[in-house]
């Protein structure tokens, strides 16, 4: 079973004051530590798993400059058995340029599922892997939590909002976005990553790929930038713990909830 | 005349509340850049839905067939493909759904027309489209621009608008029939079902002791646990919480959990990402801890306190006497 | 009357030393088989640099071998176990002269009939006696007393060589007596053979005549037999133990590196301990030298509270599994490939056996014979982080570590903001190229958790108010890897010490001062460069001794102190008094000693595994217990230099309800306030 599994990495942002850049059309990223997206952990664990359960090959593929090899070599690490960076060059690409190259390299290699993260932490698109299904003519579903292959089909779940999943039957060859909880995604220790850089990692320009022109224009153009509007928001308690605990035990009983 | 096309989205025979949310913002849309408004639907049992959907739009769009039984994206995208196609609406709205994430991007390939997902603002500048997303988990806001384009694609947020009615219409009702030559369908639909039920319901409580990333880890939730039970109320939490396996999937609160309506809603080391906070829409005040004072949690919430929520609970629980 | 020595009697014809040959080539023989056997499974594992530092190991062998320093830790069975061992070293010479005689080779017989032989012979009669009082005794206390720490001991063992080593002195005290009896007059002071004489008084010439050669083989029949008995199980320590205090553990607290002689560990197939041969030849020569005595395990304060950690049986256990592999008898498999071996952990060790450990070294420091504990627990933890058999919780934490250099991943630049909050305490942040006096390693709960921030805090006050030249490395600080080594993560603490070396390079200072013990003991012991490095309580002590502070405000007498050594300042770097010093130079402070204090203090529960990883099995936290003892020694006051156990015992006090009757300090918020 060939499984390609495409993976990015995103800036560590959590608790981050992030500050717009002189452009206000990106933000500031010096100071800031980058780790693989969490639902392409999730989609890489997915798919090794599937690997150790029917014999397969994985292949983790990010469209990145050469400091994001570390989220391939993760992959690696993880199990995946060899890995694909495309150099963007000085290419700024959007959602749909991504899609484009990605589905260009994939063209070329053997799937019988794609796996992508439904979303990514950074500019949370969440079209990117359905995009890519689409230029390779694969059947999709968004939003898996749920992947049991079955011959050449696989019974997914497809989590739907309030508290309904859709279970169905996905013709293979697929692609398939992976929500959060799918699995629980093992760690890997720095010198697993280490030992990884052993592993088949290779490196192609996005104009070797043969990417038709028209699909190196951006669909969509970020104008700007802004911090979220300091709207009301909420009326701040202050003071000590006791003092604190006070006010909003206050507040439940005047709203009318006993305690 | 040009026209706003919205996708009504349905489930077990009834509108989800995205499908009104994007018809009111449209219909403010519309009157205000006098455009005209038109939804379609597909399915096998629209009798339910075409009434409503009449007093929404000037147009309803109905493909009615047996075909249409459940969501198919290689139905949809072909027969939106063709209809698009051929009216060129100004913009698509879809919402942002599992569905329409699985159909809004197929269709943008499929008809060549630009597409951005997950839209919280919808504007037209000098006629074109513009739209607001949130990135960095909101965090930060950004206005988007597309290329030149016939058309445009846009996925709308649920609960980025309100689904009140401000138009009235009286729609004409069109009855279309699903393209001629079909593909064969990649996917067969099995079954609907429950995410575990559990034995909780929080969605009947009057009020709710909600738990995010911050608790830190299992251990720590037996504290928030005794909370709850001493406040005589129950747990509910956000996704991360139920990733990690830390609580069952009935107490999570948000998009992919459930919608609650408490009295007071005490959120407790939760970040406020919009997937939780769509959950809560309905509450009445939410009470919010969270050590980061940047938080979006308290662009939400009622009453905020930036803090170690331990120690909150520390001071909440002697004060309760636990 | 003379008589016949035993090996000169005639046996249906054959002379006794035949059967002296005998008994020597198939005793020696076996035995030299059976030791090779065993040797050949210290070759199997890795590589161990002991030979050097030989003045410290022979002064070690001295002190902790032939003193037999430890032993008295347990007073009585240190006193019985002295006496025995006593014995053997006097009675060493005897079983050589026997056995000599018995080749019909009197070699040693002149020494024996000289001065020094009749003063030797009293003393061997005396020691017999000690001996055998002492086997007795220990019979008897074993038997009755039953000791909690034996329990999982082998108990039968310790009977039949208690039993053999009573019947030796038997044997030898008999054949003296009788001879004493059938070669009158005596005038030696022989006060064994004279019992046994005593004894024997009644019977007839021919009996004795009959008894004393008899006693004479049965003594070396025995002996040789108990020579070979040795490598068998837990006695092999009387061959093993002097090596194994030899080949000791010099450096405390240093944790070994994943293989000696290997400084890019991506080198190897495998890290950490899987597979028994994957432990070094000093780790598998512990397994041996294991006496049972069940001392590390009864000072063990995972076991305490019931974790499933027993460090005796994980000794036992794996000295089992490595004899099970490589048996005396080759039989049907001829040498075990080493892939054959199978895993350690997880059946025979259960994972939470090794995550219940705090790495206090309370076991080592216990252990009469220097069985090395952390260094194996390590090496196994790193094998299961390799191995993907590490607790869930720790994906998260050491990806935190690895990503902002702290276990709660803030952002790294945040590292320093602490100094804000006190903006009353001015802090210098250095840059690269600045120079300063003392380098104040804050290390990450320092710097991010807002209790530590106050203990922090109060060291900055310190400093400032002896006016020391000091600053912090600010953002380019990461957490000093001290606990992420402990977890079995050292690829991480590799990159962690990468950082922190590039950090502390780039600038200039003649000491680093830093707030808690774990992180003074690993830029100590395991960062590759010697810095200068203390624990504050060291540098204030300095302070306070010299004269640049004054401890002037005095205490509440009413309240009683007692100090908590913490494991990384105390046990594992020998720090007892200092602390002691600075408390005792408060005005007014009342301090008491509890009864587990210095190389004896109790763990609080550790600042690793512990805020990562809960043990179910727990009956009560560490730190509650250890609050008990505090109560115990009449104290109301925990005085602590550790902010680990500071928060442990603060939580601990809370659980336990004691608020308002007992509180924590830690020593430096205590000293700032005296100032």
């Amino acid at each position: 079973m060939n499984i390609i599994v495409c993976v990015k990495n995103v800036p560590f942002t959590q608790e981050v004051d992030l500050a717009l850049d002189g452009s206000k059309r990106d933000i500031r990223k010096e100071m800031l530590a980058y780790v693989i997206n969490e639902w392409d952990n999730y989609a890489i664990e997915e798919a090794i798993r599937l690997k150790e359960q029917f014999n397969g090959n994985v292949t983790a593929v990010t469209l990145g400059k050469e400091a994001d090899e570390e989220v391939l070599r993760r992959c690696l690490a993880m199990g995946a058995d060899q890995a694909v960076r495309i150099e963007p060059g000085a290419l700024q690409a959007d959602a749909f340029m991504t899609a484009a190259i990605l589905a260009t390299a994939l063209k070329t290699m053997p799937h019988d599922l794609v796996l992508t993260g439904v979303q990514t932490d950074d500019l949370n698109h969440g079209m990117v892997g359905t995009l890519i299904a689409e230029r390779l003519g694969l059947a999709h579903a968004a939003v898996v939590n749920s992947l049991k292959p079955a011959d050449n089909k696989a019974r997914i779940t497809i989590e739907l909002e309030g508290g309904q999943d859709e279970v169905a039957m996905i013709h293979l060859p697929a692609l398939l976005t992976i929500q959060t909880g799918i699995n629980e995604p093992r760690y890997v220790s720095i010198m697993g990553i280490r030992k990884a850089a052993k592993k088949e990692l290779k490196v192609i320009k996005v104009e070797e790929l043969g990417v038709s022109a028209d699909d190196l224009v951006p669909r969509t153009i970020i104008e700007e930038m802004y911090l979220p509007p300091e709207t009301e928001g909420a009326e701040m308690l202050q003071g000590d713990a006791a003092a604190v605990a006070d006010e909003i035990i206050r507040i439940i009983k005047e709203k009318g909830v006993s305690l | 005349m040009a026209e706003i096309l919205v996708l009504a989205e349905h489930r077990n025979g009834e509108l989800r509340e995205i499908t009104l949310q994007m018809l009111s913002k449209a219909a403010e849309l519309c009157q205000k850049h006098s455009l005209e408004l038109s939804v379609v639907v597909l399915g096998a049992q629209t009798e339910g839905l075409v009434p409503i959907l009449a007093e929404r739009a000037k147009r309803v769009i109905v493909y009615h067939d047996e075909r249409l039984k459940n969501f198919n994206v290689d139905l949809y995208k072909e027969t939106l493909a063709d209809l698009i196609g051929e009216r060129k609406p100004l913009l698509t709205l879809i919402g942002h759904t599992p569905w329409g994430m699985d159909l809004a991007p197929a269709l943008a390939i499929k008809t060549g027309f630009p597409l951005a997902t997950d839209c919280v603002d919808i504007l037209l500048d000098a006629g074109k489209p513009k739209v607001v997303r949130q990135i960095y988990s909101g965090k930060i806001y950004t206005r988007v621009a597309f290329k030149e384009s016939p058309s445009y694609l846009i996925t709308m947020r649920g609960g980025a608008f309100s689904a009140e009615k401000t138009v009235s219409f009286q729609a004409e009702i069109v009855k279309h029939e699903l393209p001629a030559s079909l593909p064969a369908l990649r996917k067969e639909f099995v079954e609907f079902q429950e995410t575990s039920k559990g034995a909780v319901d929080i969605c009947q409580a009057e009020m709710l002791v909600s738990i995010g990333r911050g608790v830190g880890e299992a251990e720590k939730v037996g504290i928030l646990q005794d909370l709850a039970k001493s406040m005589g109320c129950v747990l509910s939490c956000s996704r991360p919480v139920v990733d990690k396996n830390w609580l069952p999937k009935c107490h999570q609160v948000g998009t992919s959990g459930k919608s609650v309506k408490p009295k007071v809603y005490l959120a407790l080391g939760i970040s406020g990402a919009f997937q939780h906070v769509a959950g809560i829409s309905g509450a009445g005040t939410v009470i919010a801890v969270n050590k980061d004072k940047k938080a979006p949690i308290f662009r939400v919430a009622d009453y905020g306190v930036v803090g170690d929520l331990f120690q909150v609970v520390e001071a909440l629980k002697s004060k309760l006497g636990k | 009357m003379e008589t016949l020595h035993p090996a000169a009697i005639k046996y249906l014809g054959i002379p006794g030393f035949v059967f002296g040959w005998f008994l020597l080539i198939i005793g020696v023989g076996l035995f030299l088989f059976i030791i090779w056997q065993r040797l050949k499974i210290l070759l199997k594992g890795q590589t161990d640099p002991r030979f050097k530092d030989w003045g410290q190991r022979i002064w070690s062998l001295v002190v902790y071998g032939l003193g037999q320093y430890k032993q008295p830790r347990y007073y009585w069975a240190g006193v019985l176990h002295n006496m025995i061992f006593g014995g053997f070293i006097v009675l060493s010479l005897r079983s050589l002269d026997l056995i000599f005689s018995s080749l019909g080779l009197p070699v040693l017989k002149p020494l024996m009939e000289s001065m020094f032989g009749d003063f030797y012979l009293s003393m061997k009669d005396i020691f017999e006696l000690i001996v055998l009082a002492a086997c007795i005794w220990a019979i008897l206390r074993r038997a009755i007393l039953k000791p909690k720490r034996y329990e999982g001991s082998h108990q039968f063992e310790a009977y039949l060589v208690l039993g053999l080593i009573g019947f030796l002195m038997l044997t030898d005290m008999f054949y003296e007596g009788s001879l004493m009896l059938l070669n009158p007059p005596n005038t030696l002071w022989l006060p064994a053979s004279r019992l046994t004489a005593g004894i024997l008084s009644p019977a007839s010439p021919e009996f004795l005549k009959g008894l004393y050669p008899l006693s004479y083989w049965l003594h070396l029949l025995t002996f040789f037999f108990f020579l070979n008995f040795l490598p068998l199980g837990k006695h092999f320590h009387i061959i093993t133990a002097l090596p194994n205090v030899l080949f000791r553990k010099l450096r405390k607290g240093a944790i070994k590196p994943a293989r000696w002689g290997v400084t890019d560990i991506t080198e190897l197939d495998k890290l950490g301990a899987g597979q028994i041969e994957d432990f070094t030849w000093k780790h598998l020569l512990d397994l041996f030298s294991c006496t049972e005595c069940g001392r590390c395990s009864d000072m063990c304060p995972a076991h305490t509270v019931g974790r499933p950690l027993s460090p005796k049986m994980i000794t036992i256990k794996l000295r089992d599994q490595a004899y099970r592999q490589y048996p005396l008898l080759p039989g049907k498999k001829a040498d075990n490939p080493k892939e054959e071996s199978p895993e350690i952990i997880g059946e025979l060790i259960k994972p939470d056996e090794i995550w219940s450990c705090t790495t206090c070294g309370a076991c080592e420091e216990e252990c009469p014979v220097m069985i090395e504990y952390i260094d194996k627990m390590i090496d196994m933890r790193r094998h299961m982080i390799e191995t993907g058999q590490a607790p869930k919780t720790f994906n998260q934490v050491l990806t935190y570590f690895e990503k902002t250099g702290n276990p709660f991943g803030k952002p790294a630049v945040k590292r320093a903001d602490w100094i804000k909050e006190f903006p009353e305490v001015p802090v210098k942040v250095l840059k690269e190229g600045d120079r300063t006096d003392v380098l104040f390693f804050v290390d990450s709960y320092g710097s991010y958790d807002p209790r530590v921030q106050d203990i922090v805090m109060a060291i900055a006050k310190g400093l400032l108010q002896a006016k020391i030249d000091f600053g912090i490395l600010g953002p380019e600080e990461w957490d000093s890897g001290h606990q992420v080594r402990r977890l079995g993560e050292e690829g991480l603490f590799q990159v962690l010490v990468e950082q922190n070396m590039a950090a502390l390079e780039a600038v200039q200072f003649k000491r680093i001062v830093t707030t808690d013990p774990h992180a003074f003991n690993t830029l100590k012991k395991d960062y590759p460069k010697p810095f200068e490095v203390q624990h504050y309580s060291q540098f204030f002590g300095e302070l306070v001794h010299k004269g640049f502070l004054k401890l002037q405000n005095s205490v509440s007498t009413a309240d009683r102190y007692t100090y908590h050594d913490p494991c990384y300042l105390g046990r594992h770097n020998e720090v007892y008094q200092e602390p002691r010093d600075l408390l005792r130079a408060i005005p007014g402070l009342q301090l008491v000693e509890m009864e587990r204090a210095r190389d004896r203090s109790f763990c609080c529960g550790g600042g690793d595994v512990i805020l990562w990883h809960e043990i179910e099995q727990e009956e009560m936290r560490m730190a509650e217990k250890r609050i008990q003892m505090a109560r115990e020694a009449g104290a109301n006051v925990i005085v602590t230099a550790c902010p680990f156990c500071l928060i442990h015992f603060e939580d601990a006090i809370k659980t336990a309800g004691l608020e308002g009757q007992m509180r924590v300090t830690d020593l430096m918020e205590l000293l700032v306030t005296v100032l």
